[in-house]
């Protein structure tokens, strides 16, 4: 997709909603914006009906301040709260079903290869944790095997959120939720380790609390994926409606959760993708 | 929305760590001339994230009366 798409018909501008103009005016696409310039341009995020507070809502603002191409760029998505935002994205992206996001980004990835050789579109998947490490996880696991050029981001809220709460294979052992009250039996899915040893040559756990590292964990994902093989962030984004704290709370939760060390900053790199890294971030200087 | 943020000028320093706080987009903008932040209540859900991180207690939630701009 490029900034021309977005362009109205001479004449139309007057008829179109303030926000679609602004977007065309001073949206993010062909221009080399990141987190750091947040409240200075028109966001690729529409007003959206997630939950005041919510930290999956936080990190995808983050994500989409974070591409590094948003003109060229595909996400692939999935059933959970993320979900509801999207529409609400200027910016192309698929509603996979639940589970097979990956599956549809490796096809979508080939086959843009193909139409585009000389220009890298990036596709990502932005999904839930259900949707990655429990109903997913076997098509997600499949494309980092056959070493697809994909980012994978989960958004990790620890819960099957919009459908009253559930306890995922990412809520930690011993959660409690609305529908799961007797707490859940078995630690969290070490999807990071799982990441690395399916080939993954790039891995990091980052959380909107330190939007600079976020960033950094997200372009790398994406760059490395062009070139390198698969890639897969991990969001620690905690859900306030769900685990029953105040909205004025999510940050402190990771603070929390960073100072007891249950969650912890991790960037495992493969010395390839080290060296494809190196050049890349050293042109940009 | 029944409660908003609201800057207070004087106190706001242009950080910008709650424009990196608030989950909702297009709300905390930065007024470059001024190097301080406003906030756009009409979108703003109050949820109290940006008053958690501001350093300079810029920030407070406050009630929305029957005078503030109405949602178009
Ligand atoms: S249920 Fe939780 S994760 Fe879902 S939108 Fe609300 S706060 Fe966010
Ligand atoms: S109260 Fe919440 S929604 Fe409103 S400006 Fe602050 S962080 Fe954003």
């Amino acid at each position: 997709m490029t900034k021309q798409m977005f362009r109205i018909a001479p004449g139309f501008e007057e008829i179109m909603p303030q926000e679609y103009r602004d977007l065309v005016t001073h949206g993010p696409y062909d221009r080399n914006v990141g987190v750091a310039d947040l409240g200075t341009f028109k966001e690729l995020l529409e007003e959206h009906p997630l939950c005041a507070g919510c930290g999956l809502a936080l990190s995808l603002r983050l994500f989409l301040a974070s591409l590094p191409a948003p003109a060229d760029t595909v996400v692939v998505g999935s059933t959970g709260c993320s979900a509801i935002a999207f529409p609400q994205v200027g910016l192309h992206n698929i509603h996979g079903l639940f589970g097979n996001q990956n599956a549809i980004a490796s096809g979508l990835k080939r086959a843009l290869k193909l139409r585009f050789p000389d220009q890298p579109k990036d596709v990502v998947v932005v999904a839930g944790d259900g949707a990655t490490a429990d109903i997913g996880l076997e098509m997600v696991m499949h494309s980092w095997f056959r070493g697809e050029n994909i980012a994978t981001v989960m958004l990790d809220n620890e819960a099957y959120a919009n459908t009253g709460g559930q306890e995922s294979g990412m809520s930690p052992r011993g959660t409690v939720l609305n529908m799961a009250p007797t707490g859940k039996k078995f630690e969290k899915v070490a999807m990071p380790e799982i990441a690395r040893e399916a080939g993954c040559a790039y891995v990091a756990t980052t959380s909107p609390l330190h939007a600079r590292r976020f960033e950094k964990a997200i372009r790398r994902a994406i760059l490395v994926a062009r070139d390198v093989g698969s890639t897969y962030v991990q969001v620690f984004c905690p859900c306030p409606t769900n685990y029953k704290f105040r909205p004025d709370e999510t940050l402190s939760v990771i603070r929390k959760r960073e100072k007891e060390g249950v969650f912890q900053y991790r960037e495992y790199i493969t010395p390839q993708a080290q060296e494809y890294l190196a050049a890349v971030e050293g042109e940009k200087q | 929305m029944y409660a908003a943020a609201k800057v207070e000028l004087s106190r706001c320093t242009g950080c910008k760590l709650c424009i990196l706080a608030c989950p909702d987009p297009n709300v905390i903008c930065f007024l470059a001339d001024d190097k301080k932040v406003k906030v756009d209540v009409t979108r703003c859900k109050g949820c109290g994230l940006c008053v958690a991180v501001c350093p300079k207690a810029a920030l407070a939630l406050e009630a929305l009366t029957e005078s503030e701009p109405a949602r178009t």
